[in-house]
């Protein structure tokens, strides 16, 4: 038993251990990279295309859609409602990924508390989707830049915080994405729940013409999350869209976490 | 050590494990036998902290597994080996188990070497042929060089050599003092290979012994009789039968007596002027003991009836 006592001298365990494995987890399977690789291509060509928008309705003889000079940031914003849907896709496959090839019983006989497993998940999600988020915004929105000409705005501050907000929204997302996988394991249950909360109440709350169903729909967190990162919002401030966002990871979070405590592996 | 306290396990209304007490004492391979859905792996997960039991208390060298800082250190367990991500390659799901209870790295190559599969160690796990699979499970089982380890059901679809090898494995384990327990459904491997049997049915607890004394217990334990005279043989059936022997002819000139002792027989011969060329105990084989041990509590019996 020689080894044994050359092992047990060695410290790690609990989260921290924890979130290397997940981490190295996330970067030994092909999913995370082809994931990356579709983000990267669609933000690109989602930038590439506002910008021709922007310069078409700049370009036309209709001036009521004159856009006028946009910061680059708010190309890669725009972009965002597309590219989200790709990342959303990496952060769910950590943990769908797990429960669909039964390997999520081999994770939690490493890691037995139920609470670091998912800390640990959503914190390696949390930061691969922002730090992607992060710096596909930025690339996308410097693609744009010479396509749009004159009519192209750059001051290095307010891009940075467009770009930092971009990141944020993405990290947060992605929180958002693991907690509900936990609470729903399958990966087309999960899609479906985030399709919905993200895209298909909103929308239809809004598309309701109805005042108060469009209040409500200003508090689902995408929407929270595009008022957060445009900085505008008729309802509130936009860090309070930021705040609601972070509210519905949270929320998320606890009642996945409340899930894998009740439920058997 | 693995200490089982009443332990039970409901699955909506199916009792999966039924009250299960006993201690799985280090220094020996433990064989874990019962017949298909007796709760062996349900049992086994309860004490990997993955399924809560229902009632009663697992404990790994005293504690709860999941208490541990390293639990990877303090029980090691293959329990389903197709439990790995397909897309990961083997030495990566080693390398991030390692990580996840600060295992070092070099010991993810010494496991690999181990269990023999330092060359396909890059390959995904998906592609690995059954036998692989379970190398890498029972790698990810020696991994953090635990004082315990649970096996369910090593040796399926390993080829013999490595039957052998997971034989000398386990006993090697034992030897150095770790508590080994395993659950199989290969009598002759288990007869060969564990020190104590538990065995259980329908969740219950049926024995828990040395494997000497459960094949001792065995009542199937025969003796065999030859003679030149089927005439005479049969007058000592027949007289060994009036003192509650079950003796059957299985051919002209050869008995298999049970429920006696050869002494007993022979002297019985003797009396009777009946001459015998054999006279000879048959062992009981551990696949005999445990149908005795476990009719009755199989649940699932294939019908032997003609085809319909
Ligand atoms: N997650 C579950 N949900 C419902 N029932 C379950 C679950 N897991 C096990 N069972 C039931 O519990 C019983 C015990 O199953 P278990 O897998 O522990 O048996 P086993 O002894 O390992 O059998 P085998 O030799 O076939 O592997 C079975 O009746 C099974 O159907
Ligand atoms: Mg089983």
């Amino acid at each position: 038993m020689t080894a044994m006592t050359e092992t047990r001298t060695a410290t790690g365990g609990r989260l921290p251990g924890a979130v290397a494995a997940e981490w190295t987890k996330a970067w030994t399977v092909r999913s995370t990279y082809w994931n990356l690789f579709g983000a990267a291509v669609l933000m690109g060509l989602a930038c590439l295309q506002l910008a021709i928008y922007t310069l078409n309705a700049n370009g036309n003889d209709d001036p009521s859609d004159d856009k006028g000079v946009v910061a680059v940031g708010t190309i890669a914003i725009g972009a965002v409602d597309l590219v989200q849907f790709v990342l959303i896709g990496l952060a769910m496959l950590l943990i769908t990924g797990e429960y669909s090839t039964g390997a999520i019983r081999a994770t939690l006989q490493w890691i037995p508390r139920r609470g670091e497993m998912l800390a640990a998940k959503t914190a390696v999600a949390g930061v691969i989707g922002g730090a992607a988020g992060t710096v596909l915004a930025a690339a996308g929105s410097l693609a744009a830049l010479p396509l749009l000409g004159r009519w192209g705005g750059f001051e290095f501050g307010p891009w940075l915080g467009d770009v930092l907000a971009v990141g944020a929204y993405l990290a947060l997302i992605s929180v958002f994405t693991v907690s509900a996988g936990a609470l729903l394991r399958s990966a087309v249950g999960t899609l479906i729940v985030i399709f919905l909360v993200v895209l298909v109440v909103p929308a239809s709350l809004q598309a309701s013409g109805i005042t108060a169903f469009q209040r409500v729909a200003d508090f689902m967190p995408a929407v929270a999350g595009a008022a957060f990162m445009r900085g505008e919002s008729d309802t509130y401030p936009p860090v309070l869209g930021l705040l609601i966002l972070a509210a519905w990871a949270a929320a998320a979070l606890l009642a996945g976490h409340a899930a894998l405590r009740r439920r058997d592996a | 050590m693995i200490t089982l306290t009443g332990l039970t396990k409901r699955y909506g209304g199916t009792t999966a494990v039924a009250d299960l007490s006993l201690t799985i004492e280090p220094g020996l391979v433990t064989g874990f036998l019962g017949p298909n859905g007796a709760g062996k792996s349900t049992t086994m997960r309860m004490i990997l902290g993955l399924d809560e039991p229902t009632a009663g208390t697992a404990l790994v060298s005293g504690r709860r597994y999941a208490r541990f800082r390293h639990p990877l250190r303090e029980a090691g367990a293959l329990l389903d080996a197709r439990a790995v991500h397909p897309g990961r390659g083997g030495r990566n799901h080693l390398l991030a188990m390692a990580r996840s209870n600060g295992i070092p790295r070099r010991r993810v190559e010494e496991v690999l070497g181990m269990v023999g599969l330092s060359d396909v160690a890059g390959k995904r796990a998906g592609t690995y042929s059954l036998g692989m699979g379970q190398r890498l499970g029972i790698a990810g089982a020696l991994l953090g060089d635990p004082p315990v380890l649970m096996f369910d059901e090593p040796v399926n679809g390993l080829d013999p050599d490595g039957v052998r090898w997971v034989r000398e494995l386990m006993r090697s384990l034992a030897a150095e003092g770790r508590t080994v327990f395993v659950s199989s459904h290969l009598m002759s491997e288990m007869e060969r290979t564990a020190d104590r049997l538990v065995v259980i049915g329908k969740g219950r607890l049926i024995a828990d012994a040395p494997v000497t004394e459960i094949l001792a217990g065995s009542s199937r334990r025969r003796i065999r009789v030859r003679g030149p005279h089927p005439e005479s043989l049969r007058e000592l059936a027949a007289h060994l039968a009036g003192r509650g022997v079950t003796a059957d002819e299985v051919s002209p000139g050869e008995l298999l007596l049970s429920g006696t002792t050869v002494e007993s027989a022979g002297e019985a011969a003797h009396r009777l002027g009946v001459l015998l060329h054999e006279l000879s105990p048959l062992e009981a084989t551990l696949e005999q003991a445990y149908m005795e041990l476990t009719a009755g509590s199989t649940e699932f019996t294939a019908s032997t009836g003609e085809a319909r």
